[in-house]
């Protein structure tokens, strides 16, 4: 169950949550809503990966039928059928859990890689098929529809769209978290951890991973109908890979072993696509990098690192800590800067804006703007400067590192003194 | 024992056959267990013992013959059909949830026997009957104090202890432990013995076990099986006493 203290965090989060939208702007505003359906999604796939152990690579097509599902039923109570739009999400939920169900039914039967590339094969299929099946999904350029005014909302504005969203998000996320307080939810976990020893115990495991495969698809399908809701429209390429990859890149991020983490990972994402996008194209290389760094040296994800500091936190020594992690932070900042500056140099290098000026100048090696500088590329600074900041930090990193696991390795003593305890107790 | 256990036997396997490809791992195997029988086999590494195993539990269908449980025919039916009908197994290699509590391990098992296996709308924590059976089978395989561990951080034999009980959590009144004190301490050992002992009371047991010490002190029959056949079955003095036997399997041993 959960501590005082978390759900005086919830709480805090809840209001903050209500309170501050309306203070911002459209652009934020719409960026909210994109991390809170980015956060519910990643949610209802890591009931699919962090609790039943089913990787699945596939997931943007329970996301987009949803999206398509309420914009066909949009389309309809524009035409004069009498529902609420604030439900039009139920259309992504029924819609999300029957294709769930039969994509689930096929998908389910392997496990490991094999599951991993059966949802694939079948997002891509439906991606495939989408341009061709004008009446459902519009061909190329896809479908819209109309928020109506339902009960006096007229649902005209971006915060009104935020609160629909944000209840919407609400009631699954807490109807996800009390899933995994149920039987079902417990078995979930066993499927994860031994689905034969599960078979043994009187389980029919196919069926019980059909079911949490259509449970969580029918939340993407929430999901895609919240997205669905919030642009008016959707096409194709809803289906496409990188809505499925985008997905497993959050939730690993975020930690998939954390109830929460997911969201971590999604508004991390999504808040940086918001941010970062318009300042450069290559954000995407960005995103990579943070995934394989947070896979490399935070395998549980930053939801997992964040668990693990706060289970040992009576252990640990929070002040010799201190230092050693600004220092990380400092030293992190570094190497961010220096694959940032590179990164950049490279973009512009061998970008066509600068081949074209090159042309224009006879070829030569003309020099670049970039950070408001001008920067000449046979310049022994254009090249020395990311270097030391790459090395400085990664100096720094590795040192720090040596001091950090000092620490806690001495709360390891600590830790393994009360363990030895506790198993004697157990044999006695 | 009652006269009509006796007419009907817990688990009858009648002319059962296994190959794989060309191979004839068990060959024609006849074999009664009388309801609340201990029974044992025993025999050489390759005589077919985890197949018999396989077949009795579902992991494989036999190639012909009849496999029945309480009169039932149970031959060439899923494991989770077995397991409802009626019968239970351990296995050799610890086959447990590893990220899960010792006493979610033993739950599971306890939700399949009352019936609320696919339980999706009300909070586990408040099924009190569930809580109550479970901390009676973490009691009884005498892990009471390890209910909040993970299952993966206890030690070697008690791991085998939570096998035994999550055998037992799903009510089967047929247990199959294979190889319950495997790798087991003499200590160990005794302790599992009484703990096996203790728990199939009134239940009928059939495992498979190499140590003989184990063989004599808790089982009621053996059965001799050597490349797919049962050489003998009988009380264990009488098999050890067996000519046939001595030389094909307790011999080696002797020698």
């Amino acid at each position: 169950m959960m501590s005082f203290r978390s759900v005086l965090l919830l709480a805090t989060l809840l209001a903050l949550l209500l309170a501050v939208p309306p203070l911002l702007d459209l652009a934020w505003q719409n960026a909210l809503v994109n991390v809170l359906i980015a956060s519910l999604f990643a949610l209802a796939f890591n009931l699919l990966v962090g609790q039943a152990g089913l990787l699945s690579f596939g997931h943007a097509a329970y996301f987009g039928v949803g999206a398509f599902a309420a914009l066909h039923l949009m389309i309809a109570i524009e035409d004069g059928l009498a529902f609420p739009t604030p439900l039009v999400p139920l259309a992504g939920a029924v819609v999300g859990l029957v294709v769930g169900l039969v994509a689930g039914f096929f998908a389910t039967k392997r496990s490991g890689v094999y599951f991993a590339l059966v949802t694939l094969a079948i997002a891509e299929l439906i991606h495939a098929l989408a341009p061709r099946l004008e009446g459902l999904f519009g061909g190329e350029s896809g479908i819209g529809s109309m928020r109506m005014p339902f009960a006096g909302i007229v649902f005209g504005s971006t915060i009104e769209v935020y609160y629909l969203t944000l209840g919407w998000v609400l009631f699954c996320g807490l109807g996800l978290y009390l899933y995994t307080l149920t039987p079902f939810g417990r078995l979930t976990l066993a499927l994860r951890d031994n689905e034969q020893r599960v078979r043994f115990l009187g389980y029919d495991a196919h069926s019980s991973k059909v079911i949490v495969f259509a449970i969580s698809g029918m939340v993407s399908g929430v999901a895609g109908s919240l997205l669905a809701i919030s642009n008016e429209t959707a096409n194709y390429s809803l289906f496409a890979t990188d809505v499925s990859a985008q997905v497993v890149l959050q939730t690993f991020v975020g930690g998939s072993t954390v109830f929460f983490g997911p969201v971590i990972g999604a508004a991390i994402f999504a808040l940086f696509s918001f941010l970062v996008s318009d300042l450069t194209r290559s954000w995407v290389f960005y995103q990579g990098l943070i995934f394989v760094l947070v896979m490399l040296y935070a395998p549980t994800g930053i939801g997992g690192a964040i668990q693990h500091h706060i289970r040992h936190r009576r252990q640990l020594d929070w002040p010799a800590l201190a230092a050693p992690y600004a220092a990380m932070l400092f030293g992190g900042l570094l190497v961010a800067a220096g694959i940032v500056f590179a990164t950049e140099m490279v973009a512009v290098m061998f970008g066509e804006d600068y081949a074209r000026t090159r042309e224009a100048a006879g070829g030569a090696l003309i020099p670049f703007e970039l950070f408001g500088a001008t920067w000449s590329p046979t310049g022994p600074s254009t090249y020395l400067i990311p270097l030391v900041l790459l090395g400085a930090g990664i100096a720094i990193l590795v040192k720090v590192r040596r001091r950090i696991d000092a620490v806690w390795a001495a709360r390891g003593e600590q830790g393994s003194k009360t363990q030895t305890l506790a198993t004697t107790g157990g044999i006695q | 024992m009652s006269a009509d256990t006796r007419v009907r036997p817990a688990l009858k396997l009648s002319g059962v056959t296994k190959s794989f490809g060309p191979i004839e791992v068990l060959k024609h195997l006849d074999l009664e267990i009388a309801s609340g029988e201990r029974h044992a086999v025993i025999g050489p590494n390759g005589a077919g013992k985890s197949t018999l195993f396989n077949l009795i539990s579902g992991i494989f269908a036999p190639s012909s013959g009849e496999i029945s449980l309480n009169g039932r025919s149970i031959g060439g039916m899923a494991p989770e059909q077995i397991n409802r009908a009626g019968l239970a197994r351990s296995f050799q290699i610890t086959n447990i949830f590893h990220r899960l509590s010792v006493f979610e391990n033993l739950r599971i098992g306890v939700l399949a026997r009352f019936g609320v296996r696919y339980g999706l709308f009300r909070p586990i924590s408040g099924m009190r009957r569930i809580n109550e059976e479970t901390e009676k089978v973490l009691a009884q395989v005498g892990l009471e104090s390890r209910g909040h561990d993970l299952a993966g951080d206890l030690t070697y034999s008690e791991q085998r202890a939570l096998e035994i009980g999550m055998t037992l959590t799903t009510g089967a009144d047929v247990i199959l432990l294979d190889e319950p004190t495997a790798g087991m301490s003499r200590e160990e050992t005794a302790e599992a013995v009484e703990l096996i002992r203790a728990v199939t009371v009134g239940k009928t047991l059939l495992m498979v076990e190499h140590d003989m010490s184990v063989v004599f002190s808790l089982c009621d029959r053996v059965s001799v099986l050597v490349y797919g056949s049962i050489l003998a079955t009988d009380t264990p003095q009488g098999v050890s006493a067996n000519h046939a036997v001595q030389e094909a399997y307790l011999g080696q041993e002797a020698a």
